[in-house]
């Protein structure tokens, strides 16, 4: 089976636990972000399965190495993938989330974004709400809600994968101009029983060093988050028993285990 | 709308005679005859009090073409009573019984203040 090794520590755990994101800047090479500019827009599948793809990407060490340190050892690899591509201007998307929200206290499943070209704040950057993955909400009625304190536009630098929690709010932001912005969205699923097996000093588990609050949380939410934070915290190091209930990951899941990918 | 149209038409006439009847004249009976739009406000107040800070907001004006704009982090207003000294109108409170209240998860953004403004108030 290919080694991916965990990148993550605890602290960094921790703050994906809190922000429901993680991103890895600039890491895949220029001569194959340039392949990805005649890419059409839609369903690109066999393209994530090539083997270029899956070894600049989606095994690239720090791309996978999250993905290890988050949904543990032979994880579900991407055997599908859709390139959001956008030529003109737009106003931009409303806020949502993907298909079901997927809640629940564990982290089974990371949707990521592939940005094979800089993306600046008028390319209509990606935009995510940290914390959000934490919100239990119907997304057709999120569909309303305009600028948001703490929202963050995902401008990066050509190369750049996100790796994010599935229920996080998100959209594509407004776009002032026509240049092409892609976007290659892919998911791993977890596919092993949560354990505090990414990069450790100690084996002793330490409790969770809350985070900051998110701008847009009141007094009482930031208490509700703390403990979910706790929560996942504890699940995602094996210590916490309540069943997860993150019923739309088993519904989505399209996707091979690592050990079945061949092909580095 | 149509006694200001009236009143615009005696003023006018007694421009007309004294030859002061101007192009801004007929801009104003222009914005006499177009109907006022509603224009609605969302704010998210982070309690039911009107003084509470702002967490979210959204501006939707139906005068305005839909195109982009670029993302805000600067609050339009510090708080709902802030909007309401600027003449904006509430139309919704958030009614602490309707929200699906638990005590341990978060859901929506709260509270909602919906308000709204006319165009003829501009």
């Amino acid at each position: 089976m290919i080694d991916i090794q965990p990148t993550m520590d605890d602290s960094q755990v921790m703050d994906f636990v809190s922000r429901g994101a993680v991103v890895v800047e600039g890491v895949v090479p220029d001569e194959f972000n340039r392949q990805c500019e005649t890419l059409p827009g839609g369903s690109i599948n066999e393209f994530a399965c090539s083997p270029r793809f899956r070894s600049e990407v989606l095994l690239h060490p720090e791309v996978a190495g999250v993905a290890r340190s988050l949904l543990g050892r032979n994880f579900f690899m991407p055997i599908t993938a859709h390139h959001h591509l956008y030529e003109e201007s737009h106003p931009g998307q409303t806020w949502h989330s993907d298909g079901l929200s997927e809640y629940g206290y564990g982290v089974n499943h990371l949707q990521c974004y592939y940005y094979p070209q800089d993306v600046t704040l008028e390319d209509g950057p990606t935009m995510v709400l940290p914390g959000s993955h934490h919100r239990l909400v119907d997304r057709e009625a999120i569909a309303h809600y305009g600028d948001i304190l703490g929202q963050l536009s995902l401008t990066v630098p050509a190369g750049t994968v996100v790796l994010t929690h599935y229920g996080i709010w998100h959209k594509a932001g407004p776009k002032l101009n026509a240049k092409r912005r892609g976007m290659i969205k892919f998911s791993y699923f977890r596919n092993s029983p949560p354990k505090r097996d990414w990069l450790i000093e100690s084996e002793e588990i330490p409790p969770y060093a809350n985070r900051e609050r998110h701008l847009y949380a009141n007094e009482v939410e930031s208490y509700r988050d703390m403990a979910r934070r706790q929560r996942t915290w504890n699940w995602l190091c094996g210590v916490d028993t309540t069943p997860d209930v993150s019923h739309g990951a088993k519904l989505f899941i399209d996707a091979r285990p690592l050990s079945e990918i061949v092909n580095a | 709308m149509e006694t200001t149209v009236k009143q615009w038409l005696d003023e006018s006439r007694k421009k007309l005679q004294a030859g002061n009847l101007t192009e801004a004249d007929f801009q104003q009976l222009e914005g006499l005859l177009t109907e006022p739009r509603q224009m609605l406000l969302y704010l998210y107040s982070k309690s039911t009090n009107m003084r509470s800070a702002i967490a979210s907001w959204a501006l939707y004006d139906p005068t305005v073409p839909y195109e982009p704009t670029l993302p805000s982090q600067d609050v339009p207003y510090d708080s709902v009573i802030e909007a309401v000294n600027d003449g904006w109108r509430i139309v919704q409170f958030p009614r602490a019984e309707l929200y699906q209240f638990s005590d341990v998860d978060n859901t929506y953004l709260g509270y909602e203040f919906i308000l709204e403004k006319s165009t003829s108030d501009l």
